[in-house]
């Protein structure tokens, strides 16, 4: 029995992560019992939140078969239009939030349409809107933070709904619950997918293909918005650096999810639990006051060993496709 | 019946060529016309002249008497005109159901898809095919030739009354092909007009009722009866002559040593009990049908994938390869692949790199340095043996036409000097001039000592070009032919020896 279960948690997404995430909670609770405290719990679930909602971002992308490079310099254009509206131009609160997501829907959508009409690959043009992005940013703010985060934002980021669940698990669950709605059941989710799986056949079977990639940006872009924001609420300050962090986690978290690199093929609990995973490790050598660039090294071998699984993943799915039945 | 789809006097000129030159054709409804032409005719372009990929510069395209101009192949669609192209068009991870019904999934881009309903219309379809095909299973599990079906399922439900069939047997086996000509003959007493592209004669008189010959991008025969047509009158109008019949004598098999020997090979593939000998000069066949293991013997052989038992024996001497360079440089074996564009070539770069590419490692100077001109001695005199048709060796390969391109990736293991050439499926796509050009080719390589294994699956063609015939069934050999070139007894022999194991 334990090939076949062991081959069937090799079929199954979001199992692998999964059981990692558990051991490792295990393992550290038991080494370092303070890492199970409330505190510590609300602390670790608001750093998740954020990060999944970043990762999403890139995951709508990655199920196109693209890659998004500016997603945090667009997390973070948002984070400080979104406070520098409140401080500087004395917008209301909610009106801001509304500005900001439509500022990442709408540079989204820029991105989406360049790609689509000119046929340059998303990382080139995307690298060029993260340094546009990131241009407007330090205009905007002179490499200055803004200071001026209400203080109903800043309580959104660091308080708990109830017991260590906080406030920020909120707007993740949406996210979450919302991209696995659309990749399963609605027309733009299939859509995007199927230009990931097989971009040629999608576009002679009449797909919109333009329209499609509007829309994968659209919502990267919403996503990263959001996070953006998010991010303000936690930090407690309009920082011009925010996202500046995000590219190497927002591959990795859909990698060691099951994603496949080249689209076509994505798992938001997967997705989740390499969120978890990231986290937990960042927070572990935390705790036992670990050098930090140990972190660095440790992401790093940590996608390349989710990128082998799936690569193994997809060599015997293409082994399935030319054996046939 | 009527014309249902009319093409009249179109020209379509690319820089420096004319594609199309006052061409025309017409479709009747209910009948099966087959458009032939050798490659690089137009037939390809006519296609995309129809499905509105391309416009005309003159002429017209006629949809039920009216002239017609379509921006897009989904406009195509949307008037009752589908295209089945040679390259698979499905999303290998969704189901069939999702894949035939993929561009009305919803209305709008945040419907909610109805899977039950999707599925429930794509059986529809499947069933109107007589397809015993589950519409939820996923692409991925489908053999080729289901996966072509479901293609034609797909075109059909978009309610096609004109079915543009491009190549559609090339990846298919005989017993699927006739499955699929039974369907072209229930959609043909629909009323469905058909255009059947394929380079198999045997086909084309099997199915088809009119034709049209194309050559150098001209009409020789506008939608004629093809029936009082011969085959020879068929060869004659496409290639300008008539065929040359397979004339070769039997040749003797050389006495000397084997070059390349297998014993017992077994691979991580799943090859089992592989014996298989070939001698320098002598050309064996290696035929089977698809998914018999036949390429997948040879890149085991090349090293791409692991031999897990037995021997491999290059002249007497055992070896053990690693990998392709290994086999090229060491032991002088090459491979022309099944798949031209994706593995043979780099469509992108110049005739003269891919030629070359092989003798780089011995061409380059001692650090390492290479001169395009020490490349091109070496080259130039195979690419004019071999009659490229190429301006010059510093044209894109991509801009050459299929035959063309075969050209040049046999002439690349030439100018390596191989001493065992691998030919796998050569005339796939190829024309019928070039092709015969290549049999000459592998018989002069195996005159002047080359030892050759020849994959493939065109039964004349391995009876023109094979010494002896290697039947190869479940990735196993199941027994040898020796090839007298008597089409009816050769082939009769080798089905037998498939045969014989499917019943044990």
């Amino acid at each position: 029995m334990d090939k076949r279960f062991s081959l069937q948690l090799l079929n199954n997404d979001w199992a692998g992560p999964a059981l990692i995430s558990l051991a490792a909670v295990v393992v550290i609770s038991i080494l370092q019992p303070s890492f199970l405290t409330p505190f510590n719990i609300l602390v670790l679930l608001s750093a998740i939140a954020v990060n999944m909602v970043i990762a999403l971002g890139q995951l709508v992308i990655v199920g196109i078969g693209q890659m998004n490079l500016a997603l945090g310099s667009l997390g973070g254009l948002v984070g400080v239009c979104f406070v520098g509206a409140i401080e500087v131009l004395g917008v209301p609160t909610p009106v801001a939030m509304l500005m900001g997501l439509a500022i990442g829907v709408l540079a989204g959508m820029a991105n989406g349409y360049i790609i689509a009409r000119t046929g340059i690959s998303a990382f080139i043009i995307t690298l060029a809107s993260l340094q546009i992005f990131k241009g407007i940013n330090l205009g905007i703010t002179k490499a200055q933070p803004f200071y001026g985060v209400p203080d109903i934002v800043k309580q959104f980021g660091n308080t708990a709904v109830v017991g260590p669940i906080p406030w920020l698990i909120v707007p993740m669950l949406i996210a979450a619950l919302g991209l696995w709605y659309l990749f399963r059941r609605l027309r733009i989710g299939r859509y995007i997918l199927a230009m990931g799986g097989n971009r040629q056949a999608a576009e002679l079977s009449g797909i919109d293909t333009v329209g499609t990639d509007i829309w994968a940006h659209a919502i990267s872009g919403l996503l990263a918005a959001a996070a953006g924001m998010m991010l303000v609420a936690r930090l407690q300050i309009g920082q011009p650096t925010i996202g500046d962090d995000w590219l190497i986690s927002s591959f990795a978290a859909p990698v060691i999810g099951g994603a496949a690199l080249s689209g076509g093929h994505v798992s938001i609990a997967g997705t989740f639990f390499g969120v978890v995973i990231i986290a937990i490790i960042t927070q572990a050598l935390v705790l036992f006051s670990i050098d930090p660039f140990v972190v660095q090294i440790v992401l790093g071998a940590l996608i390349l060993w989710a990128v082998g699984i799936n690569r193994f993943r997809e060599w015997r799915f293409a082994k399935m496709v030319t054996a046939g039945a | 019946m009527g014309s249902l789809l009319e093409i009249r006097h179109v020209s379509k000129s690319f820089p420096g060529v004319k594609a199309l030159d006052d061409v025309s054709m017409t479709l009747a409804a209910g009948s099966v016309h087959a458009l032939l032409g050798e490659n690089g005719a137009g037939k390809s372009t006519l296609i995309k002249i129809i499905t509105g990929l391309q416009h005309p510069d003159s002429g017209e395209v006629l949809l039920d008497g009216a002239p017609v101009r379509f921006n897009s192949p989904r406009e195509a669609a949307a008037r009752g005109i589908a295209v089945v192209h040679q390259e698979r068009n499905l999303v290998p991870r969704f189901s069939v159901g999702e894949n035939i019904m993929l561009d009305r999934l919803g209305a709008g881009s945040l419907s909610r898809i109805d899977f039950a309903a999707v599925h429930e219309e794509a059986a529809r379809w499947l069933k109107l095919l007589d397809l015993d095909i589950d519409p939820k299973t996923p692409v991925s599990r489908l053999s080729v030739a289901q996966m072509q079906l479901v293609e034609i399922g797909k075109a059909l439900s978009l309610k096609s009354r004109a079915l543009l069939l491009d190549e559609p047997t090339a990846s298919l086996t005989p017993a699927e092909s006739d499955a699929l000509f039974a369907i072209i003959r229930r959609l043909k007493a629909d009323g469905v007009a058909i255009l059947f592209v394929s380079h198999k004669l045997e086909e084309v008189f099997q199915i088809c009722d009119t034709v049209t010959v194309l050559r150098d991008g001209r009409n020789v025969c506008d939608s004629v009866p093809l029936a009082g047509l011969g085959r020879q009158d068929v060869v004659t109008m496409m290639i300008g002559r008539a065929e040359r019949i397979s004339s070769r004598a039997p040749r003797p098999r050389p006495e000397t040593a084997p070059y390349l020997e297998l014993r017992r090979f077994s691979s991580a593939l799943g090859h089992r009990e592989i014996d298989l000998a070939v001698r320098p000069g002598e050309i064996v066949g290696l035929y089977g049908l698809v998914g018999a293991g036949r390429s997948e013997l040879a890149k085991s052989v090349l090293g791409l994938h692991r031999q897990t038992g037995g021997e491999t024996r290059i002249a007497d001497t055992p070896v053990h390869i690693r990998s392709v360079a290994d086999a090229l440089h060491h032991h002088g074996i090459g491979y022309v692949s099944e798949d031209r564009k994706g593995e043979g070539l780099i469509l992108m770069h110049s005739v003269l790199d891919n030629a070359g590419i092989t003798v780089w490692r011995r061409l380059a100077g001692r650090l390492g340095f290479l001169h395009g001109r020490t490349v091109a001695r070496a080259v130039r005199p195979v690419i004019d043996r071999l009659e490229v048709k190429t301006p010059s060796l510093q044209q894109t390969i991509g801009n050459l036409s299929g035959g063309n391109q075969q050209k040049v990736s046999v002439a690349k293991w030439i100018a390596a000097g191989v001493k065992l050439l691998i030919v796998d499926e050569p005339s796939v796509g190829i024309d019928i001039k070039t092709k015969a050009y290549l049999h000459d080719l592998i018989h002069e390589l195996a005159a002047g000592g080359t030892a050759v294994i020849l994959i493939t699956s065109d039964m004349p063609e391995m009876i023109d070009v094979a010494d002896r015939i290697v039947v190869m069934d479940g990735y196993r050999i199941k027994g040898e032919v020796e090839n007298d070139r008597n089409y009816d007894r050769v082939s009769q022999a080798i089905m037998t020896h498939i045969h014989a194991q499917k019943a044990a």
